[in-house]
């Protein structure tokens, strides 16, 4: 004998509680007399009994969603959009020295050549305490802060891979990408005088 | 902030040039998203990708979103399209599948367990067996059952979320409980419920 046809969708969309309210009275009253449906509802709630249980057991963690925000704005300030750009108006506002997590020797000549620069072209530098972010800060100043520690990220390993793997021909064109990601802020002169010492064949800047 | 605005109030905010209207978004959402993009990757580190993209994508398409639908159900669109993705992606390249963490379950289907009744399982490797059996429906079935089930969506909006007529994600609801039911019924006629 073929299964009673309400065993498949009604017992699942009365399983499920999606049954219309109207139709849920008269299925229950077939429930009394249909062995094949209350045999399927008693399955179904048993799939869904299993599978709530298992996903309640995937929770997010709380540390997982703290730095969400903050990955979001990043992943914009990777961006290079001129509509991203023309949003931003926050151009370095504060200055001070960022160069406190240096440790070794051979890293802060490159700290040098950073501060060399930065007196020449004017301190565009932002100090840590102005690079944290904060809540109340605009999503715009936060982009573009994300925007200027790329950019300073950028230059520092070009002057990494100059002063410490010597390798001229890569540091030009790190140099280059990093002048091109600052585009309209004065981070551009900066790698300007970079390129033209390294073109030049010394380091003038060190 | 106010509780009371309403999420549509906020994307007015937010398109009106106050920016941080996008923040208070994020606080309301990622929680969400983040746990229904878990559900259907199973793995932290690319639901955590996944729910940043969601907010990209949003925070970039959102200047011009109108409000036709619900922020909320437009947001869970961006994911549901992101995880579908995601999953052809990973159809299409096994082999990265071998990254996942949660890998070793593939080998823990249903079916061993009726050919071996006495194996008393841990709570964590059931958990592991259902989730793999909710993995085996297709992408689309898949996001009907969580969102219906889990994001506590009527039928309505699961249609709208996934661009389908309410007919086909009853459809697709329904194979997708007959399907699980078929792989989970070994754990329950073993008794091992
Ligand atoms: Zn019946």
């Amino acid at each position: 004998m073929p299964k009673c046809k309400k065993s498949e969708g009604q017992a699942i969309d009365y399983a499920s509680k999606l049954l219309p309210p109207e139709e849920e009275e008269p299925f229950e009253q077939h429930l009394k007399n249909c062995q094949d449906c209350s045999e399927a509802v008693a399955s179904y709630t048993a799939v869904f009994d299993l599978t709530d249980k298992a996903q309640a057991e995937l929770a997010v963690p709380e540390v997982a969603l703290k730095n969400i925000e903050m990955n979001v704005y990043k992943r914009l300030a990777a961006t290079q959009e001129q509509t991203l750009f023309s949003r931003i108006r926050t151009y370095f506002a504060s200055v001070g020295s960022p160069f406190g997590w240096y440790k070794t020797a051979a890293v802060s000549s490159i700290a040098i050549a950073l501060i060399a620069a930065a007196v020449l072209i004017g301190k565009p530098f932002q100090s840590e305490d102005t690079l944290r972010l904060t809540e109340t800060q605009s999503a715009d100043a936060r982009i573009e802060q994300y925007r200027q520690q790329g950019i300073q990220r950028n230059l520092e390993e070009a002057l990494i891979t100059q002063h410490l793997r010597n390798d001229a021909w890569e540091t030009e064109s790190q140099l280059n990408r990093m002048k091109e990601q600052a585009q309209g802020t004065n981070w551009t002169q900066i790698a300007d005088k970079h390129l033209e010492s390294l073109q030049s064949g010394n380091s003038t800047l060190q | 902030m106010d509780k009371l605005i309403d999420d549509e109030m906020l994307v007015a905010q937010f398109q009106a040039g106050r920016q941080n209207a996008f923040d208070e978004l994020m606080k309301r959402y990622k929680s969400k998203i983040f746990s229904y993009l878990l559900r259907s990757v199973r793995n932290y580190e690319d639901a955590e990708d996944i729910t940043i993209e969601v907010f990209f994508k949003a925070y970039r398409a959102l200047e011009g979103w109108q409000p036709k639908a619900k922020f909320s159900t437009w947001l869970y669109k961006i994911a549901s399209n992101l995880a579908i993705d995601y999953h052809r992606a990973k159809a299409r390249h096994p082999v990265y599948a071998l990254d996942d963490a949660e890998i070793p379950e593939v080998h823990l289907v249903a079916t061993d367990l009726h050919s071996d009744p006495e194996r008393q399982l841990e709570e964590k490797e059931r958990g592991l067996i259902i989730r793999e059996a909710v993995d085996q429906l297709s992408p689309k079935q898949k996001a009907v059952f969580m969102l219906s089930r889990y994001e506590g969506m009527q039928l309505k909006e699961v249609a709208e979320t996934l661009d389908m007529a309410e007919g086909t994600v009853k459809i697709h609801l329904h194979r997708a409980v007959k399907r699980l039911q078929t792989l989970l019924r070994p754990l329950w006629e073993n008794n091992e419920i």
